[in-house]
């Protein structure tokens, strides 16, 4: 009987249909509030007016007469279409680009052509209100396309995926980034066959993940069809992510607010839309219960989104990473780090950083110097004429030491110069000092300048650097 | 059987004992519903589907049942296909719909002519009312499948034939039947106990499997 006893006390933390309409939906989520989030383009417009991020309208096609007197050059080589009341990412039609040397003729995710013909079915159907709650009459929008995040690539499968963050009372409660497969046909809806991730509330890493069938949902390891795992991955503007989503809430009115943003690969965060009856499958991928946590931010004062912000992070996420940090006193880092470097006159720029235990230290790249500042001890650094003999090893550090000697003051920038093999012989590059945030702690660094246009990223941070960390690969 | 005196009434004016038992037997039926629906965790085509299928069945009385069941199925089954075939004929929806309510009526009647032909007279006999109740089945079964897709709209018709049949056989029950003619205030019971279910926030059993896996 004890394992029974144990199920129903777990049971009590889950949020079920009958709990989520009852106590969530309906005392907090008003009718109007309601229709608002159901109108996509009343919902956008409002959230732009509030400054919020949303994909860009191309135009709205309210009636038939507006369908047939629609200048069909009007819209860009990708566009998304879709239903203004649709829902479950029903009736949303994607293209990808034009078809060259033929008129108004556009690409699908799949390949296949589309015609102004074939569109305006479609936009028909919508009208009608094929794809709406309860079949009312609709209206049809053009928007942007958002384009895929370098990131994602190899994880989702021709659509955009999202993330859905559950808000409530200004606090971000639990999110899901999911993952358009190749069951779903592109749509990031779980219903349609999607990946759920579940997300770690607290540094925006994904934890466990399920792929979704019907209303139901199995646990998954990695893209189905790959060896691609699926945890630890970490989603980049995770902090600005849980803003935006409180903010939505404040602006739209819903108190249990399911928000679906998307990363655009150019702009960053933006507003898929606003959920009013966000579904249950959340718990499933984050194997946890909604309803403990809802019941844990509930009745608590949070008066601004970033202090909402910050309880959902530090209430619902991370306990074990900080535990381990607040042991060893070292912070932990993934392989892939956002950093923060300070130029000269106190430019600051952010890159992400490849975390390289194989290098002795650290170096970036030369254009990137040059953005910071560094072009003049750059250009002086050119005018140092090249050793010729280098045979081994020795001989490098002894030149690195007689150069580092002869011209550590001859540029007030310049703290030296270091000699590196190469797969050519070998090179010569300046060293500069420079600080850097990595994690939130400061770094003072003397790294070398080295072109590194062609790798990913343009910063390597080397062992000397990583004194004060810890790194955990699947970061 | 003892009638409670109101009925004696209806029943000299020439009401048949039948519509009384049933219309008594409603608001059973669809708590019976509402039960499934939030504690069960069974949907089917919402309320009045399952509801009026079970009167349906009913009708097919006496031992018609298997032939209710049979058209139940079959008119899934049509649906489907007749949606396979209007997949390519890109069209709107209500005259899809129309052309699939077609394709069902002609079906059945090719059904009965089947039934009739092989001599089974309880098919045959089947009165208009409920064939017309199944055929609108298809509505709600074509409308699902566009909107949840083929799996979905599968399953709920399913549920439904599922409830309809638990109803079917509560309705026929003499026992309660025997109750609601003697002391038909009882139905006003089902209005706490709908109050009751309108309340419950507790986990479906459905839901209870579905998230088997947190429970463990």
């Amino acid at each position: 009987m004890i394992p029974l006893l144990e199920a129903w006390k777990k049971s009590r933390d889950i949020l079920g249909m009958n709990a989520r309409n009852l106590d969530y939906l309906r005392p907090y989520n008003k009718k109007r509030a309601k229709r608002f989030a159901d109108d996509k383009i009343a919902c956008k417009r409002l959230l732009a007016k509030n400054e919020l991020p949303v994909p860009l309208l191309i135009a709205r096609i309210k009636t038939l007469d507006d369908l047939e007197n629609f200048d069909w050059s009007k819209l860009p080589e990708s566009f998304a279409l879709k239903p203004n009341h649709g829902f479950g990412g029903e009736g949303i039609l994607v293209v990808y680009g034009k078809k060259k040397n033929e008129e108004h003729t556009w690409i699908k995710a799949d390949g296949s052509l589309i015609r102004v013909e074939d569109l305006k079915t479609h936009i028909r159907n919508i009208l009608d209100g094929s794809f709406s709650l309860a079949n009312m009459p609709d209206s049809a929008f053009f928007e942007e396309r958002l384009k895929l995040l370098k990131l994602f690539k190899p994880y989702s499968w021709k659509g955009i995926p999202d993330i859905r963050v559950i808000v409530f009372n200004r606090v971000p409660v639990m999110a899901m980034l999911r993952l358009p497969t190749k069951e779903s046909g592109g749509k990031a809806n779980l219903q349609h066959g999607a990946l759920g991730l579940g997300i770690d509330m607290a540094n925006g890493t994904t934890t466990s993940a399920v792929q979704g069938f019907g209303g139901f949902a199995r646990s998954i390891d990695c893209v189905p069809g790959t060896r691609l795992v699926l945890s630890g991955i970490r989603i980049p503007f995770w902090k600005e992510i849980l803003r935006l989503a409180v903010e939505a809430q404040n602006i739209s009115g819903l108190g249990y607010l399911g928000a679906d943003i998307a990363i655009d690969r150019d702009r960053g965060p933006v507003f898929l839309e606003l959920n009013a009856r966000p579904g249950l499958s959340i718990q499933l991928a984050n194997l946890d219960g909604l309803k403990g946590r809802l019941t844990r931010v509930s009745g608590l004062k949070v008066k601004t989104a970033e202090k909402g912000v910050r309880m959902g992070m530090d209430l619902f996420g991370g306990e074990i990473e900080e535990e381990i940090e607040e042991i060893s006193g070292k912070k932990i880092i993934g392989t892939v780090e956002k950093v923060k470097l300070i130029g000269k006159n106190g430019k600051e720029i952010e890159v992400e950083a490849k975390i390289d235990t194989g290098a002795d230290s650290t170096s970036i790249d030369t254009e990137l110097a040059r953005e910071l500042g560094f072009g003049e001890v750059m250009n002086f650094f050119e005018t140092i004429p090249k050793p010729e003999n280098t045979e081994n090893r020795s001989t490098l550090s002894a030149l690195s030491a007689e150069y580092d000697q002869k011209y550590k003051h001859a540029h007030p920038d310049l703290s030296g110069v270091v000699f590196v093999y190469a797969p050519n012989g070998f090179t010569m590059r300046p060293k500069i000092l420079i600080s850097f945030f990595l994690h939130g702690a400061e770094v003072s660094s003397r790294v070398s300048i080295i072109e590194r246009s062609r790798m990913q990223y343009p910063i390597i941070i080397g062992r000397r650097d990583l004194k004060k960390f810890l790194i955990d690969s699947n970061k | 059987m003892t009638l409670h005196p109101l009925f004696l009434n209806f029943v000299a004016q020439g009401v048949p004992i039948d519509t009384i038992r049933y219309i008594l037997m409603f608001p059973l039926i669809v708590t019976l519903v509402a039960f499934f629906r939030q504690v069960v965790g069974i949907k089917a085509f919402g309320i009045y589907t399952p509801s009026i299928v079970t009167f349906a069945f009913l009708a097919f009385d006496p031992g018609g049942l298997k032939y209710g069941v049979a058209i139940f199925v079959s008119i899934i089954l049509v649906g489907m296909l007749s949606r396979l075939l209007l997949r390519r004929l890109r069209i709107l929806y209500l005259p899809r719909v129309a052309i699939s309510l077609t394709i069902v009526a002609l079906a059945i009647l090719a059904i009965l002519v089947a039934g009739g032909s092989l001599h089974r007279t309880g098919l045959a006999s089947v009165s208009i009312f409920p064939l017309l109740i199944m055929i609108t089945l298809v509505e709600k079964f074509v409308a699902t499948q566009i909107e949840k897709g083929d799996k979905v709209a599968l399953m709920l018709a399913g549920e439904t034939l599922f409830i309809s049949l638990v109803g079917y056989f509560l309705a026929r029950s003499s026992t309660i039947a025997e109750y609601l003619l003697a002391f038909p205030w009882i139905v006003l019971l089902t209005i706490p106990v709908n109050i009751f279910l309108g309340r419950w926030r507790g986990l479906r059993l459905s839901e209870l499997l579905r998230f088997s896996k947190l429970l463990k």
